[in-house]
């Protein structure tokens, strides 16, 4: 065996481990789900499983209530991540450049993430709450009207996302500090001496370095963005009139609320369909940039 | 940067982050408070300290044994942290380093896989965790959580981020790949090996729907599930809700402050960066 046919061999036996592991748990549920999908699977009522080819597709495509759920999830969708994106970048670039007391605030800002979203949720309740919330007592402080942040349509889905920024910003930030940190620092000392300005080195240097990491913070902050529950659900419950229910939320109800479990596979691979096709869109963005 | 430029930034990044950190603190405050103290927004710091919130929730031994799910919770996490870890990197290593062939391609059907919503494994994943009879044991939380992709698509990225030209100085020195892997390239990475740890360990123990749905003995549930569930038995009574919360997230804040000594540490001895 050549030592370039060893190589190659050793890659998959490194890969081994998580190969399996992704086989067992994930390649075989998702088998599962498919079958789900083109199956009539009502939990309750026993004797109809039964074959449906693609009916469950064709109903959602006309369900008024999907495409109400598309949009919503669009809407966050489109609010949250180049907000996420730029506050994080800047954010990690802020810290970056710090001198000192870089590690305090990057606890600070990560801090909010530990809390997982049931309490994250149940505290911004309160801080959006109408009658005596703390965002509408300090505006009643400074003599301005109080505002209706989670019982308006139009106020709603701007205040999940702000709720969304404060919650995961910071675990957005610490990953591309990671990999500003991670840069040796030669690279930087090197293109000082040349005289190069911060805004060019950024440019031209520090951001094509972070280009594949950059690339897996946007696919992950889409992928997120797409399938936010958590947030909704706490908050509004999906209100008013349904105006922030996103699909996971719906297909969540639909199988475990109402056991329609073939409706439900059918909706998530609709939904898988158009997370992909967004994260194609900006995975040939960024590597046109490549070229 | 100019010296008065420096100053200004670092004070400017300590007043963003005092703005994230302010809800939190509201938060720690607020547990401190008398029922009747506890909505009344124009006072943050509490006028009267009382612990009775927290000593309420420690009384509950005999129904909600607070130390076992603790326990539960720490061996749950970590495990699934150290597997994360080391199974990520060594499959980074295969698909950035040895360049497996297929391997790109493998990492797309990975990043794929993420693309489905996680609710839709719930029920298969049900099913065939009672085939293995792992229900209602650790296991159940602890190895299907290796099978996410998450790890090894971030720690692939940030393995192209770092330039090769050391490895390959290694390689014509002499080493194998593996003492390549264990010498020269997990150090290089391990800022970015830290921040998964920390991201693993905090997703694991956040997890909520596993052990609600996985677990049925009330002492083998992890920390959040079981005080979420005794606290929706009084989900009006604001102080009691955020103390509990309090207490489900502290032994996490502690870990992420232990963690991220090793993250400047870890840098500090590859003698590579800042």
């Amino acid at each position: 065996m050549t030592y370039l046919q060893e190589r190659k061999l050793t890659g998959w036996l490194y890969l081994a481990p998580f190969v399996v592991a992704f086989t067992t748990f994930v390649i075989v549920p998702i088998g599962v789900s498919l079958w789900l999908s083109v199956m009539r699977f009502d939990l309750t009522s026993r004797e109809s499983v039964s074959f449906v080819g693609l009916q469950n597709f064709q109903d959602a495509l006309k369900d008024d209530y999907f495409w109400q759920a598309m949009k919503a999830t669009l809407w966050f969708a489109v609010l949250m991540i180049p907000s996420m994106l730029i506050l994080a970048l800047s954010l990690a670039l802020g810290m970056h450049a710090m001198n000192r007391g870089r590690n305090v605030v990057r606890a600070m800002l990560f801090l909010p993430g530990m809390f997982n979203v049931a309490v994250a949720g149940i505290l911004w309740q309160w801080f959006y709450n109408g009658e005596f919330g703390l965002f509408n007592f300090w505006l009643k402080g400074a003599g301005l009207a109080p505002q209706p942040w989670l019982s308006d349509r139009g106020f709603a889905m701007p205040s999940i996302v702000l709720m969304s920024l404060w919650w995961s910003v910071g675990g957005t930030s610490v990953v591309i500090l990671a990999a500003l940190q991670q840069i040796p620092k030669q690279i930087f000392e090197a293109a000082t001496l040349d005289g190069a300005a911060y805004f060019p080195l950024l440019s031209k240097i520090t951001l094509p370095l972070l280009r594949p990491v950059l690339m897996f913070v946007v696919v992950t902050n889409t992928i997120g963005a797409f399938q936010v529950f958590g947030q909704p659900f706490l908050l509004t419950r999906g209100g008013p009139e349904l105006s922030t229910r996103g699909v996971v939320q719906y297909i969540y109800e639909t199988a475990f609320n109402n056991y329609r479990m073939g409706y439900g596979a059918a909706m998530s691979w609709l939904l898988f369909l158009v997370i992909a096709l967004f994260a194609l869109v900006q995975y040939r963005f960024l590597r046109r940039g490549h070229q | 940067m100019r010296r008065a430029g420096r100053i200004f930034l670092v004070a400017f990044m300590f007043a963003i982050a005092a703005i994230f950190l302010a809800p939190v603190a509201l938060m720690a405050f607020t547990s401190f408070k008398p029922e009747s103290e506890v909505l009344n927004p124009a006072s943050a710091i509490p006028k009267v300290w009382t612990l009775s919130n927290y000593l309420h929730i420690l009384g509950w031994v005999e129904e909600a044994p607070f130390g076992r799910w603790l326990l539960n919770s720490f061996f749950v996490s970590t495990s699934v942290t150290v597997l994360v870890v080391g199974i990520s990197s060594m499959a980074a290593y295969g698909i950035t380093r040895l360049k497996a062939p297929g391997g790109n391609a493998f990492l797309g059907v990975v990043v794929a896989s993420m693309m489905i919503p996680a609710q839709l494994f719930l029920v298969p994943l049900y099913l065939m965790l009672s085939k293995f009879h792992w229900l209602d044991t650790p296991l159940a939380l602890i190895v299907p959580a290796t099978a996410g992709g998450w790890g090894v698509f971030m720690l692939s990225q940030f393995m192209r981020a770092v330039p090769e030209a050391i490895e390959e100085a290694a390689i014509i020195d002499g080493c194998s790949t593996g003492e390549v892997f264990f010498n020269v390239t997990l150090p290089l990475c391990a800022p970015s090996m830290a921040t998964l740890g920390v991201f693993t360990f905090i997703g694991s123990w956040n997890d909520f729907l596993g052990p609600l749905v996985f677990m049925d003995s009330v002492r083998n549930y992890t920390l959040p599930v079981g005080i979420a569930l005794y606290q929706t038995s009084y989900y009006t009574e604001y102080g009691l809700t955020l103390a509990t919360s309090v207490m489900a997230t502290l032994p996490l804040i502690l870990v992420f402050l232990a963690f991220q000594r090793q993250i400047v540490e870890s840098m500090a001895s590859t003698g590579l960066k800042d």
